[in-house]
C-alpha cells in the first residue's frame, strides 16, 4: 500500500465525510424548517456546516479540475476520455438542476406573493380605519367629558373639590381623574383603581400640547393589550386669569370594543410584518436552495470526476502497461480492477507480458548459448593458420579471421560489413583472390576448391582455397565460406627436401666416379705424353688438362651441393654478433678487392643465442654474394650493417647487407632463394638457397629486394635468444612446421 | 486561454472589492439614512451610598430600521453599562454590568410609539417617534451599584454603549440583518472613572 493510496483514500474519506455532513446538514435543514424553535436555534450552524460542505466541495473540485487540465495538457493517457466523460456528467447533472432550481424558485417566490394580495390589505386597512373611527369618536366623547368636568371643578372650591372629582369620575365613567396644580402638584384625584396606587403623572406631551392651548387626547395601548383613552384640558380658576390646574382623565375602552380593536390592529400589524419580511424571506429562502442547489451540483460534479476517474484509471494502467511492453519491460503486471470486460482486458494482458516475458527469456538464454558458441568459434577461428573469410551473398564481409588477413596481407576483421570487391581496391594478393573467387562463382559453382598462385610485392603466394554456399533461399545463397591455407611455406619446405635430396643423391652418385675419373686422365697423361710425339702430346695434355680441370669443378659443385643437402644438428650459443661480422669482414677487407666493404654496426648491439658457425656461413655468403655480384661494376661498395631492434614484437636482430651492383633481375626476384638459381657465370645458385635455409633454420625471416638507386639488398631478421625465437614461432606456425619439416 | 482566465479573475476580484466597499461608501454619503447611535454624555453620582446613573443618548434609526419598525416590527434598544476594575498589571477586570434592554413598537391603530421597558415591564407611549427615542435617550438617575460592593481603594471605570439588538428575531434574518450595515446600529463606548 503506497503513499498514492494512502493519499487517494484520505481524498476519499475527506469527500465522503463532507457530502456526508452536508446531506446530513441539508435534511436536518429541511426537518426544522418545521419546528420554528428549531430551525431558529439549528438555522445558521446547519447553513454554516452546509456552506463548508459547498467550499470542501469547490476545493475538491478546483484541485482535480486543475490536475484534469495538466493531464489533458500533458497528454497523459486516458485524460481524454476522463474530460469527456466528466463533461457528459456534468451536463447530464447540471441541466436538471439548474432547471429544477429555476422552477423552485418561481414556486416559492410566487408561494410568498400570494401570501399578499390587495383586498386583504385594504380589508385589514378599511378595519383598521373602522376601528380607528369608532375610537375616535370615543376619544372625541371623552374630551368633551373632560371639558365639562373642567368647567364644573372651575366652580367647585378647594374643599368641595375631592367629593366633586370623585362625583364626576363616576358620572362621567373615568377610571382615573386628576388635577394637577403647579409645577403638576397633584391637588386632588380620583381613582377607580386599588388604594394607595399613585395617580399616573404628567407627561412633557400632555403639557406642552396644553401650552398651544390645544386639548390633549389619545389613545393609549395598555400592557394587557386593552386601550385606554386618555385626556387632558386646562382647568380655569374662578376669579383669576391663571388656570386652576391641569385635569387629566383616563377613560378605559370596553373591554369588548377594545379586545377588537386589538385584534384589527395585531392583524394588520402581522400582515404589515410579514409583507415588510417578505424580501427576507425570499432572500433566505433562495439562499437555502442555492446552498442546496452548489451542494448537489458540486456532488454530481464530484461523483462525475470520480466515476470518470475510476472507469479510465484500468485503461490507463493499460495504456502505461503497454507502454512499459514497448519499452521491454515484459514484467509489467496490472492490478485486476474488477471482473468485468475491463477485468478480462487487464487478465489477458497479464497472460500476454507473462507470456512475452517467458519467450524473451528462452530468447535470452537460446541468445547467451549462440552467443557462447559464437565466441568459441571466434577463438577456434583466431587460433586457425587457415584464413577462414565468411561472405555475404553480394560478397560482403561477415567475418573473417586473423590468419585470412595475415595471407591475404590485408585487414579483413576490420573491414566487416565492406563490399569484399572495396577491400580489394590496392590490395593486390586480395584483388587476385577475388578475381578467382568470381570466376567461380559467376559461373554458378556452388561448390569448388583450388590452388591459386598469388604474385605480390614479397614474392609469390600459394594458397589452397575452399568455398562452400551457405544454404539459403531458392534461388540466392545466403552466403559463402571461403577457407584457405598459405601453403608457400609448404611447398617450399618441400622443394627445399627435394632439392637437399638431388644434392645428396648428386653428391654421392657424382662424386664417387669423379676420383677415377681424375686419376684415370692423370694416368694417361703420365702414361702417354712422353710417348707421343709434340702434336698428339699437346691435344692430351690439353685434354687431360680439361678432364681434370673439369672433375676439380664439377667436385666443387658436388661439394657445394653436398653443403647444401647436409644438415648437421643446430648448436645454439651465446655470442657477440658485432665481433663475428669484424672477423668475416676483416678477411674479404684483408683480401685484395676492388670493392669497398662498409660496416655499419649498433655499439649497443646485445649478444645473441645462435649457432655462430651457421651465422658465419650466412655472413659469407652474403658478402660473397654481393662482391661477385660486383665483378663487372668500377667503385662497387657493398654496405653491411646490423641492428638490434623490434619486429612484430619481438627482440629481433637485423642484418642488412646491400650492393649498388646491377640487381636482381626482376622477373626472377622471387626465385632468388631457390637453388640453382644464379644470375652469375660462376655461380653455383646454392649461395642464397643455403642463406635462406640457414635463416629459417634460425625462424628468421629474409627478404631479396632491388634498391631504388640501384643494386640489390638482402634483409634477415634473427631473433636475438631462444625466448625470441619461440615468440616468433608462435605468431607463425608455418615457420615451426617449416622448421621441423627441415629438422 | 490562460490570459482570459487572469482577467476574469482579476475583474471579479475588482468587482467584489467594490461591492464590498459600496455599502462604506453610502454610509459617509448618507449618514442620516444609515442612522447611528451616540453617547452624548454620561456620568454618575454618589447618592446615599449608591451611585446612580445619568447619561444623554443620541438615537437615530437607519431607514431599515424605521420601516421594520412602522410596518410592525418592533426594535430592541439596548444600552449596555459596565464596571471595569482597573488593574495595573494586568487585563482590566469587568466586575459589574448592567443592561437596560428596551422595546420600541409602533402601534397603527393609536399612531402612537410605544417604549416598553423589558427589564421591569413598564411601557410608555408616544406620539412622535422623536419623543419616543427621547425618551429612550434620556437616563435620569438611574441606580447603578451600591459603593460597598467596590472594593476599597481600587480604581474602577465606568464605560456605556446603546446598541440595536437582532438577537430576538428568526435566525433567518438574523442572518440576513448581520450583513446589512443599517442593522448595525451601535455606538461607541463612552468611558469615564468612577468617582468615589
Amino acid at each position: 500500500m503506497g503513499a498514492r493510496t494512502l493519499k487517494r483514500t484520505f481524498y476519499t474519506l475527506f469527500a465522503a465525510t463532507g457530502v456526508g455532513l452536508a446531506l446530513i446538514a441539508l435534511f436536518l435543514l429541511s426537518q426544522t424548517a418545521q419546528n420554528s424553535d428549531e430551525f431558529n436555534r439549528l438555522h445558521n450552524a446547519l447553513l454554516v456546516i452546509n456552506i463548508a460542505g459547498v467550499m470542501i466541495l469547490f476545493v475538491l473540485l478546483l484541485g482535480n479540475i486543475g490536475r484534469m487540465i495538466r493531464e489533458y495538457r500533458t497528454h497523459v493517457p486516458g485524460s481524454k476520455l476522463k474530460a469527456r466523460i466528466v463533461m457528459m456528467f456534468v451536463g447530464l447533472a447540471v441541466l436538471p438542476l439548474i432547471v429544477v432550481f429555476y422552477f423552485s424558485m418561481q414556486f416559492i417566490n410566487r408561494g410568498i406573493d400570494t401570501w399578499f394580495n390587495v383586498e386583504v390589505e385594504d380589508g385589514l386597512t378599511n378595519a383598521l380605519d373602522l376601528t380607528d373611527a369608532v375610537l375616535d369618536i370615543r376619544q372625541r366623547e371623552h374630551l368633551i367629558a373632560t371639558q365639562q368636568i373642567a368647567r364644573r371643578l372651575s366652580m367647585v372650591n378647594d374643599q368641595q373639590l375631592f367629593l366633586e372629582l370623585s362625583r364626576l369620575r363616576r358620572e362621567s365613567g373615568a377610571g382615573e381623574l386628576t388635577l394637577f396644580g403647579d409645577s403638576n402638584r397633584i391637588i386632588a384625584t380620583s381613582s377607580d383603581r386599588s388604594a394607595g396606587t399613585l395617580p399616573r403623572a404628567l407627561t412633557d406631551e400632555v403639557i406642552l400640547q396644553l401650552q398651544q392651548n390645544r386639548p390633549f387626547v389619545s389613545l393609549d395601548p395598555l400592557e394587557d393589550g386593552g386601550y385606554e383613552i386618555r385626556t387632558a384640558t386646562v382647568v380655569a380658576a374662578r376669579g383669576s386669569a391663571n388656570p386652576r390646574g391641569i385635569l387629566l382623565a383616563h377613560f378605559p375602552v370596553t373591554e369588548r370594543l377594545g379586545r377588537m380593536a386589538n385584534s384589527v390592529e395585531t392583524s394588520n400589524t402581522e400582515y404589515q410584518r410579514l409583507k415588510f419580511l417578505r424580501g427576507p424571506l425570499k432572500s433566505t429562502f433562495t439562499l437555502t436552495l442555492t446552498v442546496v442547489l452548489m451542494l448537489s451540483l458540486l456532488t454530481a460534479v464530484y461523483g462525475a470526476f470520480i466515476l470518470s476517474r475510476r472507469l479510465v484509471a484500468p485503461i490507463q494502467d493499460l495504456v502505461a502497461g503497454t507502454r512499459a511492453v514497448a519499452k521491454g519491460d515484459f514484467d509489467t503486471r496490472l492490478p485486476q480492477p474488477t471482473k468485468d470486460e475491463i477485468g478480462f482486458l487487464v487478465s489477458s494482458f497479464n497472460d500476454m507480458t507473462q507470456r512475452l516475458a517467458s519467450a524473451r527469456r528462452e530468447a535470452s538464454l537460446s541468445q547467451a548459448l549462440v552467443e557462447a558458441e559464437r565466441t568459441n568459434l571466434e577463438v577456434i577461428l583466431a587460433r586457425l593458420s587457415t584464413g577462414v573469410v565468411a561472405l555475404d551473398s553480394d560478397l560482403r564481409i561477415r567475418t573473417a579471421n586473423q590468419a585470412s588477413g595475415a595471407i591475404l596481407n590485408v585487414d579483413l576483421e576490420n573491414r566487416v560489413g565492406d563490399l569484399l570487391t572495396d577491400v580489394a581496391v590496392n590490395e593486390p594478393l586480395l584483388d587476385q583472390f577475388v578475381d578467382v573467387a568470381q570466376v567461380h562463382l559467376a559461373a554458378g559453382e556452388t561448390e569448388w576448391r583450388e590452388q591459386i598462385v598469388l604474385r605480390g610485392e614479397v614474392g609469390r603466394r600459394v594458397l589452397t582455397c575452399a568455398c562452400t554456399t551457405l544454404p539459403g533461399d531458392e534461388d540466392r545463397p545466403a552466403g559463402y565460406v571461403v577457407v584457405f591455407d598459405d601453403i608457400t611455406a609448404l611447398l617450399q619446405a618441400q622443394r627445399d627436401a627435394a632439392w637437399g635430396e638431388v644434392a645428396r643423391r648428386l653428391a654421392h652418385e657424382i662424386k664417387n666416379p669423379l676420383t677415377p675419373i681424375q686419376l684415370s686422365a692423370e694416368r694417361l697423361r703420365r702414361k702417354y705424353l712422353d710417348k707421343m710425339d709434340e702434336e698428339q702430346a699437346q691435344v692430351l695434355d690439353r685434354a687431360t688438362h680439361t678432364i681434370v680441370q673439369q672433375v676439380e669443378s664439377m667436385k666443387e659443385m658436388v661439394n657445394a651441393f653436398s653443403d647444401y643437402a647436409r644438415a648437421p644438428d643446430i648448436e645454439i650459443g651465446r655470442f657477440s654478433i658485432e665481433k663475428l661480422v669484424h672477423e668475416v669482414v676483416d678477411l674479404y677487407r684483408a683480401q685484395e678487392s676492388q670493392v669497398r666493404i662498409a660496416l655499419h654496426i649498433d655499439p649497443t648491439m646485445p649478444e645473441i643465442e645462435a649457432d655462430v658457425g651457421r651465422i658465419r656461413q650466412i655472413l659469407h655468403n652474403l658478402i660473397r654474394n654481393a662482391i661477385e655480384a660486383l665483378e663487372n661494376t668500377t667503385d662497387g661498395e657493398v654496405d653491411l650493417s646490423v641492428t638490434a631492434g623490434e619486429f612484430e614484437g619481438v627482440d629481433v636482430i637485423h642484418i642488412r647487407v646491400e650492393d649498388n651492383g646491377p640487381g636482381f633481375d626482376k622477373g626472377s626476384i622471387a626465385q632468388v632463394f631457390d637453388p640453382y638459381v644464379t644470375s652469375k657465370p660462376k655461380g653455383t645458385g646454392l649461395g642464397l638457397a643455403i642463406v635462406k635455409k640457414l635463416v629459417e633454420e634460425h625462424v628468421g625471416t629474409i627478404r631479396a629486394d632491388n634498391r631504388r638507386e640501384g643494386g640489390a639488398v638482402i634483409s634477415i631478421r634473427l631473433p636475438v635468444d631462444e625466448a625470441a625465437r619461440e615468440a616468433m614461432i608462435a605468431r607463425a606456425p608455418g615457420r615451426a612446421e617449416q622448421r621441423r619439416e627441415r629438422a | 486561454m490562460h490570459r482570459t482566465l487572469i482577467r476574469l479573475t482579476a475583474i471579479t476580484v475588482a468587482a467584489a472589492v467594490l461591492f464590498a466597499c459600496a455599502p462604506a461608501a453610502a454610509q459617509d454619503d448618507d449618514v442620516e439614512r444609515e442612522g447611528y447611535f451616540e453617547v452624548r454624555s454620561a456620568s454618575t453620582e454618589l447618592i446615599d451610598g449608591v451611585h446612580h446613573l445619568d447619561a444623554r443618548l443620541q438615537l437615530i434609526l437607519s431607514n431599515e430600521a424605521l420601516d421594520a419598525l412602522t410596518s410592525g416590527v418592533p426594535l430592541t434598544i439596548e444600552v449596555q453599562v459596565q464596571i471595569v476594575r482597573v488593574r495595573r498589571f494586568y487585563l482590566d477586570s469587568q466586575d459589574a454590568g448592567l443592561d437596560k434592554r428596551f422595546e420600541l413598537e409602533y402601534r397603527p391603530l393609536s399612531q402612537r410609539y410605544i417604549v416598553r421597558n423589558l427589564n421591569s415591564g413598564e411601557q410608555d407611549s408616544f406620539a412622535t417617534l422623536y419623543s419616543a427615542l427621547n425618551n429612550l435617550g434620556r437616563i435620569d438617575s438611574v441606580p447603578l451599584i451600591d459603593d460597598s460592593l467596590l472594593a476599597e481603594g481600587k480604581r474602577y471605570r465606568i464605560r456605556l454603549r446603546a446598541l440595536l439588538q437582532t438577537e430576538q428575531y428568526a435566525a433567518p434574518l438574523r442572518l440576513l440583518f448581520f450583513w446589512r450595515s443599517q442593522w448595525q446600529l451601535k455606538s461607541e463606548w463612552l468611558e469615564w472613572a468612577l468617582e468615589r
